[in-house]
C-alpha cells in the first residue's frame, strides 16, 4: 500500500504522473485551463464581476463564474459563495446568481431523496422516446458530427472539462432530441469528461433537457444558438441546417403530432 | 479515539472545520480505480482533484479499492474513528455505509441556508417557498 507521490512540481509533472499511476486514462495532450484547489476558486471568485451576470448568464462569452468546478469538488463552499455574493448591493444579478446557487442545493436535495434513481427517468418522457439508442455515436463522441458548432462545444468539452451551461444545454439537446440518443447515454458520457461531473447536477439537467424531470424538452433553433452562441462558434453550413427552423416546425420534426409546444420559450433558463 | 480524515472527490476544501477539528488526525483520500474505471472519469477531471490534494497539508493519497484500503489504514494507524463529509452522491454514501462496520463515522453535513430536506420536484416550487432563506446573509 504506497501513497501515491505529493512532491509534484508542476502542473505538467502531475499530468505525466498520472499517466502513469492511471495508464487505462485517455491521454488528453493538454492542461485544462482550470487549475484545481481551493485557492484557484477564491481567486475565480474575487475576480468575477457579479454586476454583469444576470444580463450575460446566458451569453457563452457574457460573464458566469466558472466557479463550478471549485464548488462541485467542494474547494469552496455554496455557503461562502452566496456570504460573498449577498456582500454586494441588492439587484437582479446577485438575485440571479443566488438563485443558480439554489440550483445545485436543489439538485442535492431531489438526489439525496431519490438516491440511484436520478440515473433512470424520474418521470415519463413529454415525448416519444422508446427508440432513443442507448450507445453514443462515434461522431459525437469524436466531435465529429459534421456541424461545427456541435463539434465545437464537444472538443472545448475534451480540450478543458468544462463548458458553458448554455453549451452543455445545446449539447444534450442536440444529442437527445436531435440525434435521438437516450438521455441517460449523453449524460453518462458528460459526466465522464467534465472537471465537475457532479451525478445530481448533471443527470437532473440531462433529465431536464429530455422531459422527463421537467414539463416538457428543451429545444433550441438557429436564431436562439446564434444569439447566444455566435461569438464564440464558427458558422454552420446553411444546407441542410437540422436548427434553421422555428419551434412550432421543429417540435414537429422532432416529435411529430404527439406534442404541442408552449408558444414561447425561455433562453436557456431551466424555468 | 484516534481518527483518520478522509476526504471524497466533493469534498476537497483544506479550511474544512474538520480539518480544524481533528488537527493531529492523518489525512486521506483514495482514487477509488473501480470507480474511475467504470464511469470512465477524465484525466481532466484527476488532474483537477490531485491539484486540489496538493493544497491540503500532509495529505495521503492512495489508489485502489476504497473500503478496503480503508480498513487497512485503520489497522495501520490503531484508528477507530473515520472523520469525513456527507455528500449525496450514492456510490461514496455506499462506501460511508459499509465503513460503519469498522469505525465510528463522523460525516459533517452540507451546509444550506434552508434546512427543509423535502425535495420539491421543480425548482420554481423550491424557490418561491425559500427565496427569502437564500437572499438572507
Amino acid at each position: 500500500m504506497q501513497p501515491l507521490r505529493t512532491n509534484l512540481e508542476s502542473r505538467n509533472a502531475i499530468a505525466d504522473y498520472i499517466q502513469t499511476e492511471f495508464p487505462f486514462l485517455e491521454n488528453t495532450g493538454c492542461l485544462s485551463p482550470h487549475v484545481g484547489g481551493r485557492k484557484a476558486g477564491l481567486e475565480r471568485l474575487q475576480h468575477f464581476p457579479l454586476e454583469k451576470y444576470a444580463r450575460q448568464r446566458n451569453f457563452l462569452d457574457g460573464a458566469v463564474s466558472q466557479l463550478s468546478p471549485y464548488l462541485s469538488r467542494g474547494c469552496i463552499t455554496l455557503e461562502e459563495v452566496r456570504q460573498w455574493a449577498l456582500q454586494h448591493q441588492a439587484s437582479h444579478s446577485v438575485e440571479k446568481f443566488v438563485s443558480e446557487l439554489a440550483w445545485r442545493a436543489f439538485f442535492h436535495l431531489v438526489y439525496q431523496d431519490e438516491g440511484d434513481r436520478i440515473l433512470q427517468d424520474l418521470e415519463p418522457p413529454k415525448v416519444p422516446m422508446r427508440q432513443h439508442q442507448t450507445t453514443l455515436p462515434d461522431d459525437i463522441d469524436r466531435g465529429e458530427t459534421g456541424i461545427p458548432s456541435m463539434d465545437t462545444f464537444i472538443r472545448m468539452l475534451k480540450e478543458t472539462g468544462y463548458l458553458h451551461n448554455h453549451a452543455r444545454m445545446y449539447l444534450a439537446s442536440y444529442i437527445v432530441h436531435f440525434r435521438q440518443v437516450h438521455w441517460r447515454t449523453g449524460a453518462d458520457w458528460m459526466y465522464a469528461l467534465l472537471i465537475d461531473g457532479d451525478l445530481a447536477s448533471n443527470h437532473l439537467s440531462w433529465q431536464w433537457v429530455a422531459s422527463t424531470f421537467s414539463h416538457k424538452p428543451y429545444i433550441f433553433n438557429r436564431e436562439n444558438l446564434e444569439r447566444y452562441a455566435g461569438s464564440v462558434l464558427p458558422g454552420d453550413p446553411r444546407k441542410d441546417d437540422p436548427f434553421n427552423y422555428s419551434y412550432e416546425e421543429l417540435a414537429d420534426r422532432l416529435f411529430g403530432n404527439d406534442y404541442t409546444p408552449a408558444s414561447s420559450r425561455a433562453s436557456g433558463n431551466y424555468r | 479515539m484516534t481518527a483518520l480524515i478522509w476526504f471524497n472527490e466533493d469534498g476537497l476544501n483544506p479550511a474544512h472545520p474538520m480539518v480544524q477539528d481533528y488537527p493531529t488526525a492523518p489525512r486521506i483520500y483514495i482514487f477509488d480505480r473501480p470507480y474511475l474505471q467504470q464511469w470512465q472519469i477524465s484525466k481532466h477531471r484527476i488532474q483537477f482533484i490531485y491539484e486540489s490534494l496538493l493544497e491540503i497539508a500532509d495529505i495521503q493519497i492512495y489508489q485502489g479499492n476504497t473500503v478496503p484500503l480503508l480498513r487497512q489504514l485503520l489497522e495501520q494507524h490503531q484508528a477507530t474513528e473515520i472523520v469525513t463529509t456527507e455528500t449525496p452522491n450514492h456510490i461514496i454514501k455506499a462506501w460511508q455505509h459499509d465503513l460503519q462496520s469498522y469505525a465510528n463515522l463522523v460525516a459533517y453535513p452540507e451546509v444550506y441556508p434552508v434546512n427543509d430536506h423535502s425535495s420539491p420536484r421543480r425548482f420554481s416550487r423550491y424557490w418561491h417557498q425559500h427565496d427569502r432563506a437564500w437572499l438572507t446573509p
